[in-house]
């Protein structure tokens, strides 16, 4: 294992790599290291070294922050300034039952996005500006630490969610947002699925700016009767209040204030980490949520971002029908939890048709034509 | 400014290639001198070139054959929208198929369940907001040119609009987009879940400016319109405190919904042409909106006042519809205000760190000086986006290459102070020899092959966005004369 702690050691590491033909994989605080098809034994890079917050502007809403820096140090440090990330970064450790720290670079090239991406999108959506390097061993800049730019193709976009598979990432510049003062959680209690969902995408379409809408069977969350829609809503003082009553108003007096937060579980995937099983994040569209957890047909399963993705655990013989029912909605089924096996087997996501899996391939040859990076962890 | 040579041998086999073309799309081929005339340039009108031939499908499967044949044949393709580009994105080629998308101009499927609109590519920003509006609904994204830009071309273009900082820019505001490879190979990315299962193409493709594919199709996210909007302008004696303003507003919390800044000139120029009730004497006017729920727009209205104080401006609200649509008409004026000051204008658009405000309109000053030219400046304050006007008069020689050679300088330094060439307009041909002053040679090597990924032969809108070598075709800029833009009746902002 080789520990490097800045781009030019990466770039010398990348380089002799290329000159050797010799791929491996690129390890920060590891937690994520069992998501996607298992890599077969290879050399570790390891860029924990990379770490600490390079450069935070709160009035220019950028942090700018080398990739191993813990998820916490990030939320800390912004929260000084009463900000934070826009993307809600998961930490999946627990689910995937690691013992390693949850890092910024392995949170945005897992697209880890808790349920707060309702509010500001995913990791792409914000991420601005990244350094890197390449396949070739070249160090270069995607995007610019600005918050609006066209100039050039949108690299960005490409990193977030490419689980390592297209560049060793050495810094990366965040959009950033102001953290509401307050927060409030309404339960609406004892409601099927069909109804509770119909209460968070009725909110999700309102000017409330929701940053949580999340649906829990009772199997999950005990008390509830047959499930609870939360709803999430922020603001200062008096705009909370405010917002609250148009909750009210449009889900009936029947929706409660609790005092728990009960989001932080969610994105973070914890409510599944005892649970056997695979464990699957199902992307739809929001209004498919009822009907996909019904033919699902699952003990424990949730739906957040307004139903947008359900997270369900199935036993392993179910990988086929899990599939099969994300693409009758057209929806993408992650394989975010299985054994090394299941995974080598299954991959994260369903084969792509031919000619937009020819474009992966290419796109990532563009980046890292030799394949050293993390090879095959998305295909 | 340079395109790559025109291929004769291409051009000598124009008769045959309109007949494969008829054969696709019977009634959708224009060959004639005048009908290609509408096609020679989009808004970037100094630059323009007849077409070899426009093909208007009104399928993606014609899309599809039109660019199996172009592939096969070795015809280079320019993809075009409603040709509102500001930098020379839809620019024809002599020896190119131009392919226009109008014809395709349905909307598909609106959506409220899942507050999303599927469109094809022709429909125009403005038009989806109009579908959906009567149920309170919006597309968010609002270019100046929204009502006659095309969503396709909104996605080749990722543009922005007034409202970025709340409200992001096209690529934040899309679930899905299909696309026609230059193959003719039709692919899906996202759709109305969003998800793509595999690299985020979509994010690429929106922005690459045609030079990736075709987008046939497109899914954009709607958003409930917001209940409350309220208008403040505020008043400062120098740039500087202007800046400063900016700055402690976005520090305090606030996202204001809009927040444009106008130098005293800028502002001056306006007054005199609309009389939207600007200030006397005022070195920069700020316009911000904020939006929302009524509670949080008043907390916003409230500090912002408070801050504007601080930095010791004056702020006066507007009171009513009628005063607010006042405020903004100056603002949305301002192309058109400056064009009375001078017979001839070219627009540029970078974006900057907010901080750098005051050295960059210090420093611009002084070009101004060197180049001997009048300018202004207009800026998308909250995200950083800057459209400095440079005035001069074509009919004086020299003066529109000295315009040509200030906006430039000006792109430099924003690229200098960490900003970028383009926040909104695009590279296009415009600002394509500038990229080396951006990026490295590795840089522009990654993006080269990028682009290869899905256009291994180049004949893909070539000449656009990457420098190049090779040479033949002697250009301009967005150019304004007697305060007339190309799409005169479209404001800018």
């Amino acid at each position: 294992m080789e520990k490097l702690s800045n781009e030019t050691q990466v770039a010398d590491f990348v380089r002799a790599a290329h000159e050797s033909k010799s791929p491996f994989e690129i390890v920060a605080g590891g937690t994520r290291r069992a998501v996607g098809r298992p890599l077969a034994d290879l050399p570790v890079l390891d860029v924990s070294g990379l770490s600490g917050i390079i450069k935070y502007e709160p009035e220019e809403l950028i942090v700018t922050a080398a990739p191993a820096t813990p998820l916490t140090e990030i939320a800390a440090v912004l929260g000084e300034k009463n900000q934070r990330l826009g993307f809600d970064p998961a930490d999946w450790s627990q689910l995937l039952g690691s013992n390693g720290v949850a890092t910024l670079g392995g949170a945005a090239s897992a697209d880890a996005s808790g349920s707060g991406r309702l509010r500001h999108g995913g990791a792409r959506d914000s991420l601005l500006a990244f350094r890197a390097v390449n396949g070739l061993g070249e160090s270069y800049r995607g995007g610019a630490k600005v918050v609006k730019n066209v100039t050039g193709f949108d690299l960005p976009k490409l990193v977030c969610g490419a689980h390592g598979t297209l560049s060793v990432l050495t810094e990366l510049t965040f959009r950033v947002y102001p953290r509401p003062q307050f927060f409030a959680v309404l339960s609406l209690s004892d409601v099927t699925p069909e109804i509770g969902f119909a209460a968070l995408r009725k909110i999700a379409h309102s000017a409330l700016e929701p940053a949580g809408l999340a649906y829990l069977p009772g199997s999950m969350m005990p008390g509830v009767g047959q499930g609870a829609a939360l709803i999430r809503l922020e603001g200062a003082s008096r705009p909370l209040e405010e917002k609250l009553g148009m909750a009210h108003g449009l889900l009936g007096s029947a929706a409660t204030r609790i005092d728990s937060d009960p989001f932080a579980a969610i994105g973070s995937g914890e409510k599944f980490a005892e649970l056997p099983g695979h464990v699957w994040r199902v992307m739809i569209a929001p209004s498919d949520a009822p009907r996909v957890v019904k033919e699902l047909n699952l003990q424990h399963w949730l739906g957040d971002w307004a139903g947008g993705v359900i997270w369900a655990a199935a036993p392993a013989h179910d990988a086929a029908r899990v599939r099969a029912i994300a693409a009758s909605v057209k929806g993408q089924a992650m394989l975010l939890r299985a054994s090394t096996d299941a995974r080598a087997a299954l991959g994260l996501y369903a084969p792509q048709p031919k000619a937009l899996a020819d474009v992966n391939r290419a796109v990532k040859a563009a980046f890292d034509p030799l394949s050293l990076f993390n090879p095959g962890r998305l295909s | 400014m340079l395109l790559p040579p025109t291929d004769s041998k291409i051009v000598a086999r124009r008769a045959e290639i309109i007949a494969a073309l008829q054969a696709i799309v019977p009634d959708g081929v224009v060959a004639d001198k005048s009908g290609l005339a509408t096609f020679d340039s989009d808004a970037l009108s100094a630059y323009h070139q007849t077409p070899l031939v426009c093909v208007l499908p009104s399928t993606r499967e014609q899309v599809s054959e039109i660019l199996k044949f172009s592939q096969a044949e070795g015809v280079p393709i320019v993809p075009r929208g409603s040709g509102t580009s500001l930098s020379g994105g839809a620019l024809p080629r002599e020896d190119g198929i131009l392919i226009g998308m109008g014809r395709m101009k349905r909307i598909l499927d609106i959506d409220y369940e899942n507050a999303c609109v599927t469109v094809e590519p022709g429909v125009t920003n403005l038009n989806i907001t109009k579908a959906v509006e009567a149920n309170g609904f919006y597309y968010a994204p609002d270019p100046s040119s929204q009502v006659a830009c095309s969503i396709g071309g909104n996605v080749a273009e990722n543009s922005g609009g007034l409202h970025c900082l709340k409200y992001g820019l096209t690529t934040n505001n899309l679930l899905g987009v299909t696309l026609v490879l230059p193959g003719g190979e039709i692919v899906t990315l996202g759709g109305k879940s969003g998800a793509q299962g595999g690299l985020d193409i979509m994010g690429l493709v929106t922005g690459s400016e045609g030079l990736l594919g075709v987008v046939v199709e497109v899914v954009v996210k709607i958003l409930r319109k917001p209940p409350v909007t309220r208008t403040l302008m505020a008043s400062f004696d120098t740039v500087s405190a202007a800046g400063a303003c900016v700055a402690a507003v976005i520090a305090d919390g606030v996202v204001p919904a809009a927040m444009e800044f106008m130098d005293g000139r800028a502002a001056e120029a306006i007054e005199s042409y609309n009389q939207p009730g600007y200030p006397k004497g005022a070195e920069a006017i700020l316009i911000i909106d904020a939006d929302g729920v009524e509670a949080d727009v008043s907390h916003a209205i409230s500090r912002v006042t408070a801050i504007v104080a601080e930095c010791g401006g004056k702020t006066v609200e507007a009171t009513d519809e009628k005063q607010r649509t006042r405020i903004w008409s100056g603002r949305k004026a301002a192309f058109a205000a400056m064009g009375k000051l001078a017979p001839d204008m070219i627009c540029m658009d970078g974006t900057i760190p907010r901080h750098a405000l005051p050295t960059v309109l210090d420093e611009m000053a002084k070009l101004s000086e060197q180049y001997g030219l009048g300018f202004c400046n207009v800026f998308h304050a909250g995200d950083g986006n800057l459209h400095p006007l440079i005035i001069f008069d074509i009919m004086k020689p020299g003066e529109f290459e000295r315009a040509e050679e200030f906006g430039a300088d000006i792109l430099r330094l924003c690229v200098k102070v960490g900003g970028v060439l383009t926040g909104e307009h695009g590279v296009g041909v415009e600002k394509r020899d500038l990229m080396p002053d951006m990026f490295t040679p590795e840089e522009l090597a990654l993006q080269g092959r990028v682009k290869c990924a899905f256009d291994v032969g180049g004949l893909f809108n070539p000449g656009k966005v990457f420098p190049m070598l090779s040479a033949c075709v002697e250009q301009g800029h967005i150019h304004v004369h007697g305060a007339q833009l190309p799409h005169p009746h479209l404001p800018r902002y």
